[in-house]
């Protein structure tokens, strides 16, 4: 059974239609990447998700049913706008939001300090949060979205403003909460972030799904049918795959005819000697798929209208 | 509930931890004794209290000033001494010794004029002694029975024709309580709705109503801070009644005039009653305020629109004395913002009927209802609009839940 259905949603705000048809479901233990240009609707879909937004049409079902306060307990959120009581110590206003999700005082003095053991922040505890570096608020409010242990985690970039260590420090984090089975849906423009980590994904604009599916069925489906080659000698003339070759630098950007096969063309080359040092089929990465369904999307779009 | 709790707790417990609330708890009151010592020291340090000599050729003084035994800070008595001739007083006016002389001249029964000798301008308080003296004396001369009744006036009561009691004639003193409530009131929504509208506009501000709004229901949200807020009103109220009565026990003797007000538990009741339940409503007021305002300075100056028709019955104050139950007064005391006031200075002055108590009750429980729907409106669409003012089409529009 899936975790969260999002099934063809809308959403207007007055004359500015925020979601127009947008549809994913997400399964239990995955992390999942909701990815799109900046006003693309993403955060429209996730605050309906989480029933801050009701939709015009269509339908959300979370944990197999509509959102109730008990499920709402059940969620981390890290909303894209960053939110601490800025004259409150960085401890008091993680205690205070660990409340509000259903923990008791019992819970909350036994988990924070851990959680500000892990995330490095034990010295900074007695700070206002204004006086933390934006780095620091980010890691204490992935300490808010995580310390009631959800079973859902939503987070919109979490990788912002962390440093590399600190970037590294998450990702572990999130692998090891998907390892634990938990479900997680990941807002991010950082693709490579995506390409590590997300097991499936979808790709909205403008309030409609461009695209969706594995990683790897996304990047076979735009895989351009290119092969990049390293050889130390120059090619055979009577290479029968191949329909067209361009050097790039060290490589080879061989295009091959409709139908040929990768393998067939690599086995050739052995069979005819050839030292080949690398062989590696060109596959788009998930910036180019993003940057050509995007402004595919749009023309499409142009056009609907 | 417990979500409800947590809030209240936090909202009451974070504005008690800052300096701003104790300096105004504190400050307030100090502020108003330091103002009234002022005040009050300037006036007796000024006020000149050396006798006043008088040469009476008209034989018209009979009866001698009479110096109350106690005198004191509020009832200071200029002694008033007889002389025989002008030119020993004259004499003492210049050594200081008095601070003025007056001669009361033989034809004083045809004239009524005396004559007032001073180097410099004496108070008001010296001139009206020296009038209620001459009087005092010229009346002794009638013979007149029950002369205390003359000089004390008559009491005048007001009946209205169903039987109802208007007016003793004595209401400037019981006008005390309504404006103590007034006052009362106004601290209460000053503080408990400023500081309500403050948080609104606050956790809008530092982005934590995304995640508040994602752990509990608006609705809990909103009267855990209106909880919170009223009780920080309510703790200002508390704390300057306990300070307001202690000033009262310690000049006890001074303020004698306040025995007269006695208050009638039903009295009480129903002006505390309206209080809370106006309060609500002007919570709900505020809550709407908070919701579609991106910045604390946008939310105050509209905010101010709300305090205005709170007072709105101290610029007619003078209808609720000649007729407590005209069309202004009922039409104040129906208006959701303005009854507290309104209700309890006419209930000062009259009798307000049963079924209009009920009335205004049951408009304020409506207004409450409804200002609550806009509200919870206003909550989910205003709340994360960060940067944008909200007007009322975009509170109604329809894609609010």
């Amino acid at each position: 059974m899936d975790t969260i259905v999002v099934n063809h949603i809308s959403k207007s705000f007055g004359d500015k239609k925020a979601v127009r048809d947008i549809f994913f479901e997400v399964r239990p233990g995955e992390i999942f990447g909701l990815l799109g240009p900046n006003g693309s609707g993403k955060t429209t879909s996730l605050r309906i998700i989480l029933d801050i937004y009701q939709p015009d049409t269509g339908s959300i079902s979370i944990l197999n049913g509509p959102m109730t306060e008990e499920k709402l307990n059940n969620i981390g959120y890290l909303p894209e706008e960053r939110g601490l009581y800025q004259e409150v110590e960085v401890g008091k206003n993680l205690a205070y939001l660990a409340s509000l999700k259903g923990l008791t005082k019992e819970q909350i003095d036994e988990r924070l300090p851990k959680w500000l053991e892990r995330f490095d922040l034990t010295e900074h505890q007695k700070k206002k949060s204004k006086e933390l570096s934006k780095g620091m608020q980010q890691k204490a409010q992935l300490i808010a979205t995580l310390i009631h242990e959800p079973e859902i985690i939503i987070i919109d970039e979490p990788f912002s403003a962390l440093d590399p260590v600190n970037t590294q420090l998450v990702k572990d984090l999130l692998i090891e909460l998907r390892n634990q089975g938990k479900t997680i849906i990941m807002c991010t423009h950082q693709m490579n972030q995506v390409e590590q980590l997300c097991d499936r994904l979808v790709l909205v604009d403008e309030g409609k799904v461009l695209l969706s599916g594995t990683l790897k069925e996304v990047r076979e489906r735009f895989s351009s049918n290119q092969v990049l080659l390293q050889v130390e000698s120059d090619l055979p003339a009577d290479l029968p795959e191949i329909e067209n070759s361009e050097r790039q630098g060290l490589y080879l950007r061989l295009t091959l005819k409709d139908g040929s096969d990768p393998q067939e063309l690599l086995k050739h080359l052995i069979d005819q000697g050839v030292k080949v040092d690398s062989f590696e089929i060109a596959m788009p990465t998930l910036d180019e798929i993003f940057i050509s369904v995007v402004k595919q999307g749009k023309n499409g779009y142009e056009e609907d209208n | 509930m417990k979500k409800i709790i947590s809030v209240s707790k936090y909202e009451y417990l974070h504005h008690v931890s800052k300096t701003r609330f104790w300096l105004i708890l504190f400050g307030v009151p100090l502020a108003m004794l330091a103002i009234f010592a002022i005040t009050f020291l300037l006036s007796y340090l000024s006020f000149d209290k050396s006798p006043v000599a008088y040469i009476d050729r008209a034989n018209l003084i009979s009866q001698p000033q009479s110096l109350p035994e106690n005198q004191g800070f509020f009832n200071d008595t200029i002694p008033l001494l007889a002389y025989q001739d002008e030119s020993t007083a004259r004499a003492d006016v210049e050594n200081g010794t008095l601070q003025a002389y007056f001669v009361i001249p033989s034809d004083f029964q045809s004239t009524y004029t005396i004559n007032f000798f001073a180097n410099k301008q004496v108070d008001s308080d010296v001139t009206s002694e020296i009038r209620s003296f001459i009087h005092e004396n010229l009346l002794l001369r009638t013979n007149i029975e029950h002369l205390d009744r003359i000089e004390a006036g008559s009491v005048i009561s007001l009946q209205s024709l169903d039987g109802s009691e208007l007016s003793d004639g004595n209401g400037m003193g019981r006008i005390l309580v309504p404006i103590l409530i007034s006052v009362l009131y106004f601290i209460l929504v000053r503080s408990g709705s400023g500081y309500l509208l403050q948080s609104l506009v606050e956790e809008k501000q530092n982005r934590t109503m995304e995640i508040m709004i994602t752990s509990m229901t608006p609705k809990q949200l909103m009267l855990g801070k209106i909880i919170g807020n009223l009780g920080l009103g309510f703790t200002q109220i508390a704390v300057w009644l306990v300070l307001g009565g202690l000033a009262i026990f310690l000049f006890r003797d001074r303020l004698a005039f306040l025995g007269n007000l006695t208050l009638s538990g039903s009295y009480l009741a129903i002006s505390i009653l309206t209080m809370l339940l106006s309060f609500i409503v002007v919570a709900g007021l505020f809550t709407i305020i908070g919701a579609t305002m991106s910045s604390m300075e946008e939310g105050n100056s509209i905010s101010g629109l709300i305090i205005l028709p709170m007072m709105m019955p101290f610029y007619f104050v003078s209808t609720y004395f000649s007729n407590p139950n005209g069309l202004i007064p009922r039409i104040l005391s129906y208006i959701p913002i303005s009854a507290p006031l309104s209700l309890s200075l006419r209930m000062t002055f009259t009798t307000v009927p049963t079924w209009e108590i009920l009335l205004i009750f049951a408009i304020l429980l409506v207004s409450i209802v409804l200002v609550f729907w806009i509200s919870g409106k206003a909550f989910r669409r205003g709340l994360l609009e960060y940067n944008k003012r909200l007007n009322l089409r975009d509170i109604f529009a329809k894609e609010v839940k």
